[in-house]
């Protein structure tokens, strides 16, 4: 982290609301990623962003070290997505309704929706990663951090995700050869 | 060590995402060469991976997203206002906020010195502040009663003035102040004679004064030169009463009676009052008031200083002139008023009642009438005259007429029977040997002692003070001689000195009751307590000493124990302190004599005091001492001391406790106020 951003953080945990709004700037796609690879709902996942941006607003003084700053913005769009599951759990999943309509041919659609239903299968975590991945293109560096893991923990996790995927779209993936 | 082949999906993975290095690549690739099924596998992830691009790529936020969320995050958090924003951001600086818990730990200070009482210390002036204040008001007071002053010798005043001066030559006219009307008053009045100074220093210092007021810079040497000729044209409408005092040492008082006397015929005055008293050594003191006309006031007080050495002259200005003009306008009205009732009684209509009414509404105005008219004649009279009130006294006035030496002795007297001594000095009584005062005095414990005083014709007292003397043993004596000055004070050549009686106070008290002049304690061990105590009796008899008393006990660990007191005079004691020796083996002896610095004592006769102490050795352990009553007073006292600290703990808490909440809760709110504003 260099200073420059530094800077920007600490001047944004004491109130500076111009360094925040660069912040939103900078880094709120990757907080969309984080809550797409969650709810997997655009919609759903833009609300959560905006929730953690104000809520992140509104209790900064609680970050007490510059350099956590970014972390703790992703996990409040963590625990935000969360509750928006928790929220949305006695409507019935989209997906599979949709899904069982037309089976016959394997076009685009139903290949997306294989494609959903199998990142639907996924762990959570494995989720977010992947959606770092393709839609920031970070890399694993990166991802690591944003997520708060271990160094070199997304190596197997990132392979783990794409091997359950494989199997999962392996009849699709034969046909579409 | 896992294989490519068994991890061939992470792999496969970061070499889809580039994070395999240039030689795992190679390494992979070879792997993907020799093994069929990592082959298929790896064309499985790649397809696998180009409909997740494209796939994930719809899903992918548009470009305007960030502009959402800014958009949002502004709708949701809308910008504080001017001032409230301003005052956040002040807050944010690290010195604001040093500064303002200094401030709040200052308040808590000063609130805590106001609750408990103390008072605050009041931030002086500067020093400069201070003398220039000083400077001013000695400026003023110069100019004020200059004229007084000019001639003075008095050695402050010279120094004073001279600072006035110096003062009025830095200061630019603009800046006198405003508040000196008495200056400008005084200066204005041309019967002011500057007085022919003796000193040159006051001279130049009044002269310096003057110079400060622009419209009187001309002036001084004028009015030096001709003082008291033109009368005053500025105040000819002003009603002013002067006033001045005097107070002179002269060497004659009929001499300056007459001299004043002259000075205010020369001036066109009178003497108004005189009054005179004599002092007990022959001098006069006396007061005169002498009544002159204003104008000539100044040259008459200046040749009241040719009288004597003048000690003290204050001169005054009362103006009257308001109050004057103010009653004299109510005087007319009311004779306005005056003339309207008499009108009024002289239509004579209406009732009885009213006229009656008007009657007495008339008497009330003419009262007020001679009230107000009396007032005003008694300011005319004033106005008309000063009033000049000469304190006089003659020099030396307060030497002494005579001396008296007053003599005082005190006398204690120690013997073993009382009240023969009490009736021997009760008869002592003659003409010239009064007895003031007589008690005999026996306390609860029979303890007897006389107090008596009486006055001797001084001729008379060596010889009776060495008669007392004898009665007895004497302790102490004290005579004070004291010369008392009669009728003034100080030191006079012819007063004579007169020898007053002696007056004598003599304390007689038992010796049982005297103090020792040596006291003595030791301590003998013996096997036979109690017919060593009965010996010991035996031996202080012989030495001509008394047993005051004595004690023997036994405790149950069979140790003895005899205490006894004896007296002996002062030429026995050391022979007695020889036969203790037979007694036994004599230990801690110790001995404290106490010399009285009157001296006048008889020390062959002087008691001394002995106290023994007899003891045997005990054959049983005390409870008191061993092992086990060790411990229990080390256990015991151990205990107490961890109580004593906890309790000291408890304090300290106590003590702490409402400043660690206070400040808590104070950084709690100033915490909560400054998010609350955010």
């Amino acid at each position: 982290m260099d200073t420059s951003e530094r800077e920007q953080y600490r001047a944004t945990i004491h109130g500076d609301r111009d360094a925040f709004e660069m912040i939103i700037r900078t880094h709120s796609r990757t907080l969309f990623a984080i809550a797409y690879g969650i709810l997997q709902n655009r919609e759903e996942a833009e609300d959560v962003v905006q929730d953690s941006l104000v809520k992140a607003w509104k209790t900064r003084w609680r970050v007490r070290d510059p350099e956590k700053f970014p972390a703790w913005l992703c996990t409040i769009a963590r625990h935000r997505a969360h509750d928006m599951i928790r929220k949305r759990r006695p409507v019935p999943f989209l997906h599979e309704t949709i899904g069982t309509s037309e089976t016959e041919t394997v076009d685009a659609t139903a290949m997306d929706q294989q494609l959903h239903s199998a990142l639907a299968a996924l762990p959570e975590l494995h989720r977010a990663a992947l959606t770092l991945r393709y839609f920031e293109e970070m890399d694993y560096r990166a991802i690591e951090n944003t997520l708060g893991l271990t160094n070199g923990a997304l190596r197997g996790i990132l392979g783990r995700a794409l091997a359950s995927m494989r199997k999962q779209l392996r009849p699709a993936l034969a046909s579409m050869d | 060590m896992a294989t490519i082949h068994d991890e061939i999906d992470n792999w496969l993975a970061a070499d889809l995402y580039g994070e395999l290095s240039e030689n795992e690549r190679s390494v992979l690739h070879a792997h993907l060469v020799d093994c069929v099924t990592c082959r298929k596998t790896h064309q499985e992830t790649k397809t696998m991976n180009k409909i997740l691009e494209e796939t994930l790529a719809q899903e992918k936020p548009d470009p305007a997203f960030e502009q959402r969320m800014l958009a949002g995050f502004r709708n949701r958090i809308p910008q504080k206002s001017g001032l409230v924003k301003s005052l956040v951001d002040l807050m944010r600086l690290r010195s604001v906020q040093i500064t303002a818990v200094a401030a709040i730990l200052l308040a808590l200070v000063q609130m805590g010195r106001m609750i408990t009482g103390e008072r605050a210390t009041m931030p002086r002036s500067r020093e400069g502040d201070a003398n220039e204040e000083l400077f001013r008001q000695q400026e003023s007071q110069a100019a004020a009663s200059g004229l007084g002053r000019a001639g003075s010798l008095d050695k402050s005043d010279e120094v004073a003035a001279g600072r006035s001066k110096d003062l009025a030559l830095n200061a630019p006219p603009s800046s006198l102040p405003a508040s000196r009307p008495d200056f400008h008053q005084l200066a204005r009045m041309p019967s002011t004679p500057v007085a022919p100074a003796k000193v040159a220093q006051p001279e130049a210092s009044a002269a310096g004064a003057f110079a400060t007021s622009p419209d009187n810079l001309a002036q001084p040497e004028v009015a030096e030169q001709k003082p008291a000729e033109t009368p005053a044209p500025a105040s000819a409408n002003r009603k002013l009463i002067r006033n001045a005092t005097a107070e002179l040492e002269i060497v004659s008082f009929d001499d300056a009676m007459q001299k004043i006397t002259a000075f205010a015929n020369e001036e066109h005055g009178y003497v108004a009052t005189t009054n005179s008293q004599k002092q007990a050594n022959g001098k006069l003191r006396g007061q005169v008031i002498v009544k002159i006309l204003p104008e000539n006031l100044d040259p008459f007080l200046q040749k009241l200083r040719g009288l004597g050495e003048l000690k003290n002259q204050t001169l005054g200005t009362e103006d009257v002139t308001k109050a004057y003009f103010d009653t004299d306008a109510r005087l007319k009205n009311a004779h306005v008023m005056e003339q309207r009732l008499i009108d009024m009684l002289n239509t004579k209509t209406g009732k009885v009642s009213d006229l009656l009414q008007v009657e007495k509404e008339l008497g009330r105005v003419r009262e007020e009438i001679e009230k107000m008219q009396g007032e005003l004649k008694y300011w005319d009279s004033q106005v008309q005259f000063a009033t000049v009130t000469i304190s006089l006294a003659e020099k030396d006035m307060e030497e002494p007429a005579a001396f008296l030496l007053k003599e005082r002795a005190q006398l204690s007297l120690y013997a073993p029977d009382v009240e023969k001594i009490y009736d021997q000095i009760k008869a002592l009584a003659s003409p010239k040997v009064q007895i003031t005062n007589a008690q005999l005095n026996r306390d609860y414990s029979g303890r007897v002692s006389a107090t008596m005083s009486m006055l001797i014709a001084p001729e008379e007292s060596d010889a009776v003070i060495g008669r007392v003397k004898s009665f007895g043993r004497v302790e102490n004596f004290q005579m004070q001689t004291q010369r008392i000055a009669q009728g003034g004070s100080g030191i006079s050549e012819n007063a004579k000195t007169k020898r007053d009686k002696v007056e004598l106070n003599i304390t007689v008290s038992r010796d049982e009751q005297e103090q020792a002049l040596q006291q003595t304690s030791l301590r003998i061990r013996t096997s036979s307590v109690d017919e060593k105590a009965k010996e010991l009796r035996a031996l202080a008899e012989k030495q001509g000493g008394r047993v005051r008393s004595s004690t023997f006990n036994r405790d149950p660990d069979g140790r003895e124990l005899a205490n006894v007191w004896l007296r002996v005079p002062m030429k026995n004691y050391a022979s007695l302190m020889q036969s203790l020796n037979s007694l036994g083996k004599v230990e801690n002896a110790s001995v404290q004599r106490q010399d009285h610095t009157g001296g006048q004592i008889d020390e062959a006769n002087a008691p001394a005091d002995v106290s023994i102490q007899v003891y045997s050795q005990g054959n049983i352990i005390s409870h008191e001492s061993g092992m086990f009553a060790t411990l229990r007073r080390t256990l015991g006292q151990s205990a107490g001391a961890i109580m004593w600290s906890l309790r000291m703990i408890g304090v300290a808490v106590a003590f702490l406790a409402p400043w660690v909440i206070a400040l808590t809760a104070l950084i709690w709110i100033t915490r909560r106020v400054i998010r609350a504003k955010r």
